[in-house]
């Protein structure tokens, strides 16, 4: 054998352990960006507050329980847990966190993730209507109604980065930005980030767009959809909304502030690269930190908004996109 | 020309972020909430005409951004706060156009004056953005002095408008002569204060400020 095929040996098996430690960072760490983010609510609220690691606790607890299934429920009921883990767990594939090196790059782009997303939420606002109680079927209604607004904000404010990046390959937009260094601020990079926090404020259901913390019947959009829900499969799809926040974050902590990533694309064989990836989770980690940290003060500083008022926000979200794409194309000159 | 350099890179951001603080003015619902966003507006533009007196080494530029500083992003958004309070007017504003389709014929204006300004085909060595923006402001607000109800906001799209000329003037020729600049001062002060006693009188006199109930006569 040439070490020629070695190295490709090398290669494949880094891939795959790559693949793996995506998959193991995401799921792990989840909970732990959810716990953060409770924690420093509670901390501007003056309360105690429970510990960053009670998220995992519960959800240990859940996957111990029994789950109760209404009469009436149907084969969506119980596909939608495992669909929407699964689909938010290859969105995951698709979404730079600590490389840019992306495990399933090779398979999707922006677009993909966009769509692995609406699938996820496609599923959960069905399971909404499928038990048949008023509540589900509202939550449902409310929660496409933000979807419809949220989705091309989302897309138009990624794209007028991946216009100027020049692909829509996740992992490659994070890696131009961050070789572009302090030359990417430019206005469409602005708006695009203001439009961005918007859309993870609303994504993600916080404060003035639904209340993750509350039952109450007249405010809550995704709680809604899963009252029906109990045990393993609530514990799942807890789970898959809590990785979803990690993604969101992820993608407005890479896409427009990749610094720090790490670029490598094998495996040299060094300790230099162990000790190079483990930096770039640790900033990985630090930049999500941060993030949920930023969502959870404007979370505080706001009240809840009424449901009719939540356009206003969010047309802001999508004017800024547009507007971003259209100083691109501006400053372009075309 | 490194200053020039650190001011050409630094002035697109700054341009943007007026930009965005107009679209949080269009985009609110609330009166302190809009007098907040004028005055980081003004702010932004205080920061503008220091980077524009650092790179062009011009230094009666930074008395036209001190000015802008005290007058603009503290005296008036004071003086209306102030005024709102002491009328008690509604905190929240009223609209002939919402929220919504007012953002996006702000979009619209934005685009429109993009357009203009590629027609005019200025570039100076600092901002290619500069005119458009500072005519966007222009049409936006006159666009929100005709679409608010009430005078309070009327005032503030003039007062929008009035940035506007000023980041125009500023960024594209470097700031009029000081004496001129200090006349626009004073002007869009004094232009502040007889407003406000313009409201104090209709709300005197009408008990509202909104200026619809102005079409109908007193005998």
């Amino acid at each position: 054998m040439s070490p020629d095929i070695f190295s490709n040996m090398g290669n494949t098996i880094f891939s795959i352990v790559m693949v793996l430690a995506q998959i193991f960072l995401i799921i792990l760490f989840a909970p732990l960006l959810s716990g953060i983010s409770k924690k420093t609510k509670a901390f501007f609220q003056l309360r105690k507050g429970p510990g960053i690691f009670q998220t995992y606790y519960d959800l240990a607890k859940l996957f111990r329980k029994e789950s109760v299934v209404s009469h009436n429920a149907s084969w969506i009921f119980y596909a939608t847990p495992i669909v929407s883990f699964v689909a938010i767990l290859t969105a995951g594939l698709l979404i730079p966190t600590y490389t840019t090196h992306l495990p399933l790059g090779f398979a999707g782009d922006i677009i993909a993730v966009m769509y692995l997303f609406a699938v996820a939420r496609f599923f959960v606002v069905l399971v909404g209507l499928d038990t048949g109680s008023a509540f589900g079927g509202m939550g449902s209604s409310r929660e496409m109604f933000v979807a419809a607004l949220v989705e091309p904000a989302m897309m138009l404010s990624i794209f007028a980065v991946a216009v100027s990046a020049g692909s829509t390959n996740l992992g490659h937009i994070a890696q131009t930005v961050s070789v572009s260094g302090l030359g990417a601020i430019s206005p469409a990079y602005l708006f695009a980030v203001v439009a961005f926090f918007i859309i993870i404020i609303a994504e993600t259901g916080r404060i003035p767009v639904d209340n993750p913390a509350t039952h109450l019947e007249l405010t809550m959009i995704h709680e809604a959809m899963l009252l029906e829900y109990s045990g393993k499969q609530l514990a799942i799809i807890e789970l898959a909304t809590m990785m979803k926040q990690l993604l969101i974050f992820s993608l407005f902590a890479n896409i427009f502030f990749p610094w720090g990533i790490w670029s490598g694309t094998g495996f040299g064989g060094s300790m230099i690269t162990v000790s190079a990836i483990a930096i770039s989770i640790t900033i990985y980690l630090a930049k999500i930190a941060i993030i949920a940290v930023c969502v959870a003060i404007s979370e505080t500083s706001t009240a809840k908004w009424r449901m009719f008022r939540l356009t206003d926000l969010l047309s802001i979200s999508l004017i800024l996109s547009f507007l971003s794409i259209v100083s691109f194309i501006i400053a372009r000159g075309v | 020309m490194s200053e020039i350099d650190f001011g050409s890179g630094l002035m697109p951001a700054l341009i943007a972020l007026i930009l965005v603080s107009t679209f949080m003015l269009l985009g609110s619902k609330r009166l302190y909430t809009c007098v907040r966003a004028f005055g980081f507006q003004s702010f932004l533009l205080a920061v503008v005409a220091a980077v524009v007196a650092y790179s062009t080494g011009r230094s009666e530029i930074y008395v036209v951004s001190f000015l802008t500083l005290i007058i603009k992003a503290a005296i008036i958004p004071y003086v209306f706060i102030k005024i709102s309070r002491d009328i008690g007017v509604k905190r929240e504003i009223e609209l002939y156009v919402n929220i919504s389709p007012s953002l996006l014929i702000g979009g619209l204006l934005v685009v429109i004056s993009y357009y203009l300004a590629q027609a005019i085909n200025i570039n100076t060595q600092l901002s290619n953005y500069a005119l458009s923006v500072s005519m966007s402001l222009l049409f936006i607000g006159l666009f929100i002095m005709i679409s608010r109800k009430k005078a309070m906001t009327q005032m503030l799209g003039i007062l929008i408008m009035e940035n506007g000329i000023f980041l125009g003037a500023i960024s594209l020729t470097y700031g009029m002569p000081l004496i001129v600049e200090l006349g626009i001062f004073f002007d869009a002060l004094v232009a502040v204060l007889i407003m406000g006693i313009m409201v104090f009188r209709i709300n005197k006199t009408f008990e509202t400020v909104d200026t619809d109930v102005l079409h109908t006569l007193i005998g």
